[in-house]
This record gives structure tokens, sequence and C-alpha cells, in this order.
């Protein structure tokens, strides 16, 4: 019924899935065997002392909770300390003021890593996620237009196939014609390029974005082709088409005043919906063009066993997925006027 | 035909989901395709040993001689970093993909299943915790989440069918648990219900059997899934180093210089084999989606079907005459079959200010005769004889643009159910003015509004509803304000579709007193589609009974009422209360209309005709035309005058 009720709800649920994130964070990696810190103290040439002093740097001679010194292998400890003295509220407090730890590998907050590469990240998922969805829509609109045509078969096969294509093999078949093409395969810019007038280094950066969006563009078209193909056939084939037919509206009108908005309804929802898939595919491109963003922060995580590197990443990309989602829900709710609460 | 497929699954149960399933997948192409690459691969998986020209991980002693050797008699598709052959691997890794594919599947499919059925079913808190915990878990990102898990753990192929089958049920416990709600208020699990059935019973033996499909649908796509999902792990560096899948295959490549020493082989052919599972998967999904919800085959952009027939005849119509139709036959062609002769053979001529009835059962062709006055067919119809003039002009041989000046600003439509009729995300008062401005791009933009809320007020809305949506109105003032969209242009010709089908008696009076006075306040000319013969008596001046698609009876309405001569026409009288002779028994008529596409060989009323003879088997009816323009379509006519 009522739409600030409706906005209130839904910005509290997703409020509330993010604290869930952040718990879960904080727990997958201490129940977990890959201890973040112990994996780091682990080296049998450190002596007990030097093992102490890293404890402490890291936090890790607190409990991790009231009673629980220790989850794996748990070991009940004391519950009476101080719940602001233990692990957890630490942890809570210092993601409050933005610290998310400090990179094993580059002994550098993670913040600073993570905060360099987001942008990175951002302007590949936002230059790929238009692309995809202005292509993705125009293609699906004339397969439901040009319906039971060949044109209508060519452009599902397509979608199917690029549905089904693994994106690091994509990517790496894209990386494999673009280097005999010429094309910049790594990175983000030519090495030295800073010292040249803005407008040529954005033109380097374009040229390496290249072959990283066109991956992308690829495999989230495919997709976005398929379901606004669906949407528009459902839609033309409602009573309001035939009234907007009788009305003398030619097919160029009806397609843009009368189905297009209700059949990018269901697309906006999916984009909501895909953008946990997305970063899936950004970790795959990215760690393939040596991208630097927050995937291949994940995937050189991953390598090198940089824990704080990797739960940070994570948080950072699910808190951005949540909030992309909401984002995208308060827009269906706007679009939409038939939305009402629940 | 859908309506009676509807019924028989609602009322009883049926007999075995799978063979009806079945029989309709056989249907789908797409499906077909998907099922036989999905068993090829499955076969390879199954007989790897016996395929494979190598064993499987023979660590031949390997020399830089044999390291991404390019594909030759001995090694087929070449061989890989550690001097394997490809063609080997590539056979083997399809059991290891599959595996991983099948048993998270079977996780996801599992938890999900077990949260849909249980929060469709019981509903009540378990039903609100459930679908909170996956509306959460829905919008955290899977694949982020897998890694870290799967990083912290030991990259075993256990591990990896585990994360990926516990992180991947959401979907399904969604569509499962909306599947469960709509089986749960069927018929047959109400009455089981009724006559005391346990609830696990209700659930396993009722409820279960119709879920199945939808988790079949959901299993596929979770097992590409999964198989997508195991080789980015296995591709980013977690994957078992026991188990070497193709991801794995493309790892090692792709770190260990395969793409410096130009060994495309060793990329492309385990990316063939991920594409071609995921692409049988999807193929098969998409095929068990078509028989799950079927769509229709056409919609209403589709280009119609050039009318065949007579050319424009010499046009003559008398003068007050504003539409004639004349022998117009439509067909409804179905690629294969014969077509379904819809119409055949009508004519009609309504004259200036009058209202013309036009009366017969459902499926009887009405709609279509109607919606082919406006060139309004679906693509499947197509008109293959007649004309139809308007004020002289053959509108069947109009193209789309000339006809699009005729639509609405010359002859407009009301459509049964306005509540499809008009687009639900735009307000009543837009679409209305949509029309206004179509038609007179002149019309001063600023009076728009004004006319808008002079056409509400024409039908008794009052304008301040100019700017709410369908959704919030009423059935009965949804169907007002189509027929002041109706008006928008000032038409000559309004044809009413069975205007108030769908509402209650007392609005269904309002409307046709509405549609009756503005007619007469306008001037207009109405084509007034009804099965109500009371209506027609109440307000037609002409009437046209059709039947089965051919004209039955067509004259004034005194004459229908008074000497009706079809037999059909008068077994539709008697079916209608007289209220001068209250005692009189009420009949209907025994038997069905006939189907369109298998119609009688003689008339096609006979099979139902009480005064049916030989001659009525054999022979089509003629139109026989008596005195006071009265026609009548069937052979006891002949010669009567």
């Amino acid at each position: 019924m009522n739409r600030t009720r409706a906005v209130l709800r839904k910005t509290a649920w997703s409020f509330f899935t993010i604290v869930f994130v952040v718990v879960l964070n904080f727990f997958l990696f201490r129940v977990l065997p890959g201890d973040p810190a112990r994996a780091g103290i682990r080296d049998p040439r450190l002596n007990k002392d030097a093992i102490e002093v890293i404890r402490v740097r890291f936090g890790l001679d607190k409990p991790i909770i009231n009673c629980f010194d220790s989850l794996n292998p748990v070991k009940v400890g004391n519950c009476a300390v101080n719940p602001l003295e233990t692990q957890f509220f630490i942890y809570a407090k210092n993601l409050i003021q933005g610290e998310l730890g400090i990179s094993y590998h580059a002994n550098r907050p993670v913040v600073d890593i993570l905060g360099e590469r987001l942008w990175n990240t951002i302007l590949l998922i936002g230059v790929g996620q238009i692309l995809s969805i202005i292509l993705g829509a125009a293609f699906g609109v004339f397969a439901a237009w040009k319906a039971r045509t060949s044109l209508e078969y060519t452009a599902v096969g397509i979608s199917l196939v690029a549905w089904s294509l693994p994106t690091f093999w994509l990517a790496i078949l894209l990386l494999f014609w673009g280097s005999t093409m010429g094309l910049p395969v790594a990175g983000k810019a030519t090495p030295g390029m800073s010292s040249l007038p803005l407008l040529q280094q954005w033109g380097d950066i374009a040229k390496h974005m290249l072959l990283p969006t066109l991956t992308y563009t690829i495999i989230y078209m495919g997709e976005y082709t398929l379901i606004m193909r669906s949407s528009l056939l459902d839609v033309l084939s409602e009573d309001y088409i035939l009234s907007a037919r009788a009305k003398g509206l030619n097919t160029v009108q009806i397609l843009r005043d009368h189905a297009l908005k209700n059949a990018m309804l269901p697309l906006v929802t999916v984009i909501a919906i895909n953008l946990g898939f997305t970063v899936a595919g950004v970790i795959q491109i990215e760690s393939v063009f040596s991208w630097p963003g927050l995937g291949s922060a994940i995937y050189e995580a991953v390598i090198r066993r940089d824990f704080p590197v990797l739960q940070g990443a994570f948080l950072l990309i699910a808190i951005t997925v949540i909030l992309a989602n909401l984002l995208a829900d308060l827009t269906y709710t706007y679009l939409d006027p038939r939305v009402t609460v629940d | 035909m859908q309506t009676t497929l509807q019924s028989s699954t609602t009322f009883s149960r049926p007999e075995s989901g799978f063979t009806v399933f079945w029989r309709a997948f056989r249907k789908s192409r797409t499906g077909l395709v998907g099922l036989i690459m999905l068993a090829i691969a499955i076969f390879v998986a199954l007989f790897a040993p016996a395929i494979a020209p190598y064993e499987n991980a023979a660590a031949t002693s390997v020399g830089i001689a044999d390291i991404y050797q390019p594909p030759s008699a001995a090694h087929i598709l070449g061989t890989d970093d550690a001097g394997q052959d490809v063609f080997t691997n590539f056979i083997f890794g399809a059991r290891v993909s599959l595996t991983v594919g099948f048993f998270a599947a079977f996780i996801s499919i599992f938890i999900g299943g077990i949260f849909g059925l249980v929060a469709g079913f019981f509903g009540g808190r378990w039903e609100t915790f459930l679908m909170r915990l996956t509306d959460v878990m829905l919008v955290i990102p899977d694949l982020p989440l897998t890694v870290v898990i799967v990083a912290l753990t030991k990259p075993s192929l256990m591990n990896i069918i585990f994360v990926i089958g516990i992180l991947g049920w959401t979907t399904t416990a969604r569509v499962v648990r909306s599947q469960t709600l709509a089986v749960k208020s069927r018929k047959f699990v109400l009455r089981a219900r009724a006559i005391g059935a346990g609830r696990l019973h209700i659930l396993t033996r009722h409820v279960l059997p119709l879920v199945m499909p939808i988790l079949v649908v959901q299993a596929v796509l979770a097992i590409s899934l999964a198989i997508l999902n195991e080789s980015t792990l296995s591709f980013i560096g977690l994957g078992d180093p026991t188990a070497p899948s193709w991801g794995q295959m493309l790892n090692f490549a792709f770190g260990r210089g395969a793409m410096s020493v130009g060994a495309w082989w060793a990329l492309v052919v385990p990316g063939f084999g991920i594409v071609w599972v995921v692409l049988s998967l999807t193929l098969l999904g998409q095929g068990l989606e078509q028989v799950l919800n079927p769509r229709l085959d056409t919609h209403h952009l589709m280009p119609g079907r050039p009318k065949v027939g007579t050319e424009a005849q010499a046009a003559h119509p008398a003068r007050d005459i504003i539409l004639d139709v004349r022998n117009i036959s439509i067909h409804y062609i179905n690629e294969g079959k014969p077509p379904a002769r819809a119409v055949e053979n009508v004519s009609l001529s309504l004259r200036e200010g009058d209202l013309l009835g036009l009366v017969g059962e459902s499926g009887c062709g009405k709609t279509t005769l109607m919606l082919s006055l406006l060139n309004l067919l679906p693509a499947a119809g197509q008109v293959v004889n007649g004309n139809v003039y308007y004020k002289g002009r053959d509108l069947t041989a109009m193209n789309e643009d000339e006809i699009n000046n005729i639509r609405w600003s010359r002859i407009s439509i009301i459509f049964q159910g306005a509540m499809n009729a008009l687009n639900p995300v735009r307000t009543v008062g837009d679409q209305i003015a949509e029309a206004i401005l179509k038609h007179n791009p002149a019309f001063p933009k600023n009076k728009v509004p004004e006319r808008v809320a002079e056409l509400l007020d024409l039908v008794g809305i009052a304008s301040a509803h100019s700017d709410h949506f369908p959704h919030q109105y009423s059935g009965g003032m949804r169907q007002r304000a189509m027929i002041a969209m109706a008006l928008a242009c000032n038409p000559d010709v309004v044809i009413a579709d069975e205007p108030t089908t769908a509402l209650d008696v007392m609005i269904q009076a309002q409307i046709l007193e509405l549609l009756d006075e503005l007619r007469k306040k306008l001037g207009l000319s109405v084509i007034f589609v009804t099965h109500d013969l009371g209506v027609v008596a109440e307000l037609c001046d002409r009437v046209l009974v059709m039947y089965g698609g051919v004209t039955a009876e067509y004259a004034g309405v005194d004459t229908i009422y008074n000497e009706p001569k079809h037999p059909y026409t008068q077994e539709l009288l008697k079916a209608f209360p007289d209220l001068t002779k209250p005692k009189k028994k009420l009949s209907s008529i025994p038997g069905y209309p006939p189907r369109l596409d298998d119609l009688p060989a003689g008339c096609r009323f006979a099979p139902r005709c009480p005064a049916v003879f030989d001659r009525c088997q054999m022979e089509e009816p003629g139109l026989h035309v008596l005195k006071n323009d009265h026609h009548v379509g069937c052979h006891l006519a002949e010669g009567s005058k």
C-alpha cells in the first residue's frame, strides 16, 4: 500500500543482510581450518616469543567471543570477559572505523589495497553492464518482435551458447585472439603512461579495457537477450497490445509506449539478481587479463593465501552486491505502479 | 481446449505426471537436442577407459620433447604442459565435471526442495523463517563465498561438491515454495484434507508428484551451474589436484605457458567440454521449461496473413449504410492441419445510427469477425474471401498505415474484459490522451487533460481518477474507462465486443444503459456482440445470429423475436426467459457447438438440430432471403417468402 513503508522495510532487510554477512565473514575465517592468522604463524622457524608478538599484533591473544577462546579447535574459555575485549567486537569496531586488517603479502592495510582496486572493478562492471544490457535488450526486442523467424532462432541460439560459455575460457580465447591483433592484453595501462596528457592516458586505458569489456559483454548479453525476449513475448500477447493496435498505433509506437516498459520490469529484477553472478564473472575476467580490480585481488589472495585481503574483498563485494540489489529493488518499486507492500 | 485441460487437472489427480510430461517434451526440439548431447557426455564419462587412447594419468616419462606437442597421429589433440595426451585427459575430465555437477546439484535440490516444500506446505513461522533465510542467502554472492570457504578448507573433490551444493539451494527453495502453494489449493488436495488424510500422506502422495517436474528443471539448471562453478574454482587454483577436471586442465595450460607457445589445443579442448555439457543442460532446461509453461505461438505484433480472394468489387452501398461487410470468410491456418473455418460467408450492413446485435455461443466466430473488420486478426487468421466497406472504402484492401488512420478515429472497439485491455503500467487518463493525440496531432497539448476529463465525465467517472492506474479501478469503472477511450476520437462506428460479460448484473445494466444513451447522444452506429438475447431485444435494431461461423439468421429485431425461422434461433429463444409467460419451462440446447477445424459435412447445426432431416447431413444450406430483409441459413426456409 504505502510506498514509504515498502522502501523502509526493504532498506531494513538489506541492513540486516549486511550485518549477517559481517558476522558470517568473521566466523567463517575462525571456524574453518584455514584460520587467517594461524596460517601465517605456522612457520616452524618462529620461536614462542615471536609467535606471541604476532598473536598480539593480530589480536589473536584475545578470546573470540565470550566463553570461547578459539572455535577451531573449540577451546572453552572465560565467560566473564568484557565483551568489548573479544576479537569479535574488535573486528566489528575496526570495521566501523573502516579497518580491514593488514595484508600478509603486501604488509599494507587491506583497505588501501582494495580501495585502489574497487574503482577499477566498478569501471569494468559499469561499462560492461551498460553495454550488455543495451545490446541484450535490443537483441531481445528484435527476437520477440520477429518471433518465429530465422532472426529469432539465431538470436536465441547465440544467446544460449553465450550463456553456456565459461567466462574464463572466453577470456582466454579473446586473449589469444587479442594478442595476435596487437591489442594490450594485461593490466590497466601501459607503464610510464602517467607522464602523457590525460586524453592519451584515457585512450590507453580504453584500449586495455577493450578485451575485458568484450568478454563481459558477450557473457551477460546472452542472458539479457533471453530474458528480454521472453518477457516481451509475454507482454506482446497481452490484450492491451491488441487495444493499442486497435487504437491505430503503429508497431514502433506500440513497442515504445506499451510494451518496452512492461517488459523491462523483469529485466530490472534479473539485473539485480545477476549482480552476484556478475561478481563471479569479474573474478575470472580480471584474473585472465590481470585487470587490477577486486576480482584479481581475490584471485591473488587465494594463490598467496593472503586471508585478510580475501576476507576484506569478500566483505566489500558482498556489501556492494547487497546495496546494488536494494537499489534495483527500489527502482522496481518506483517503476511498477502495481507494486505494493509484500 | 485449454479450459478443458485445466479443469481435468483441477478435479482429478493426473495418472502419471511423467508420461504426460514426456509426451509433451518429445515435441520440443531444443530439449531433445540437449538430452542427446547430455547422453553423449554421460556415455563418454561412463566408458572413459574404453574411449581414451591412453590410460588415465599415465605419467609416462616426460621429456621436453613431449610438452605441448601439436595434434598428431599419436596424440590426436596434442599434449599438455606435462606431456600428457590432451584427448585422454579430456575424456577423463568428463567424469570429474559430471560427478561434481550431479552430486552438488543433488545436494542443492534436496535442501532447496525440502525448504520449499516445508515453507509452502506448512506455512506459518517455518515459512517466514525459511523464506527470510532464502532472501538473505540469495543476495550474498555465491561464488566469492564458495571461493572463501574452499580456500579455507582442503580443496578436495568432496569439499568442492559439498560447498557448491550447500550454497546453491536458494532459487530452488523459492520456486518449489510457490509451486507447492499453487498445488496446495488445488481441489484434489483440499478434498484429501477434507476426508482427513494425514499431512505427510498429502505431501508425499499428492503434492510431491506435482512439484517433481519443477524440481527436475531446477536440477538441470543446478547441474550446469555447479559444473561452471567447479571449473571456475579449478581455474583459480582451488581444484582437487588429484581429480583433473576440465577447469583444472585449463588452469594448468593457462598458468604454464600454453599461451606463449601457442598451444591452442590445450586451451580450446577442455573449454569445449564445459561448453558442451553446460549447453546440453541449458537446452534441456529450455525444453523442460517449454513443457511446464507452454507459451502461445503468436503475439499481437506478428504480421498477419495477406488477404486472398475477391478483389474490391464495385462499391455501391445504400447511402445511409456506414459499414458494409460482404461475404466475408476467415480461416485460421495451422501448419500441417486443415484450416479452421472460423467465419464463412457472413454479410451484414450497419446503417448510420443503428445498433446491430451479433448473437451466438462462445467460439462461434463473433470476435473473429469483429477483429477482421479492422484488420486485427491474430497472425494465423486470414481473410480468404469477402470485403469490408466503410463509407464505400474497402478496409480489407488497405495497408497498415491506411488502416491505422481508420482505427479508433472512425471505428473503435470496446473490448471484453477491460482489465486486460488497459495497460497496467500507464494511467487511464494517459491512455485516453494517447488516442486523442495519435489521431489529432494538432490537438492543443494543454487542452488534452480537459478533453480527457470531459470523456471520463461522459461515462460517469470523476476526472480526479484520470491519474489512477487500471488496477485502482473497479471492474465497472474499467469498462466505463474503456468506453470513454473508445469515444476519444469521435468515431462513427463503435464495436462493443461483449462489454459486460465479466461484470455483475447491476453493473451490466448500468453499462448497457450508458452505451445506449451515448449512442443516441453522439449519433453512433454500434455493433453489439453478446450472447445475451435479452440485451439484444432491449437495444438492437437488427440482429445477426451466428452459429459455428456462419449466419444462422439475420433480420430486424421484431422479426427475430416474433418469426424466427432458423431452428437455432428458435431454440435460443426457448432458452431465454419470457416475462410474459412465467410458467413456461426454459430449455437448453443439448450438445456443443462444432469444432471449427472439424466441421460436419452438411449443415453445421445439424448434429444438434431438433428439425434435422437427411438433406441437412449432406448439403450445406444456402442463405435464403425472405421478406423484410430476413436472411435464414436453413434448408427449411427455402422457397418460403
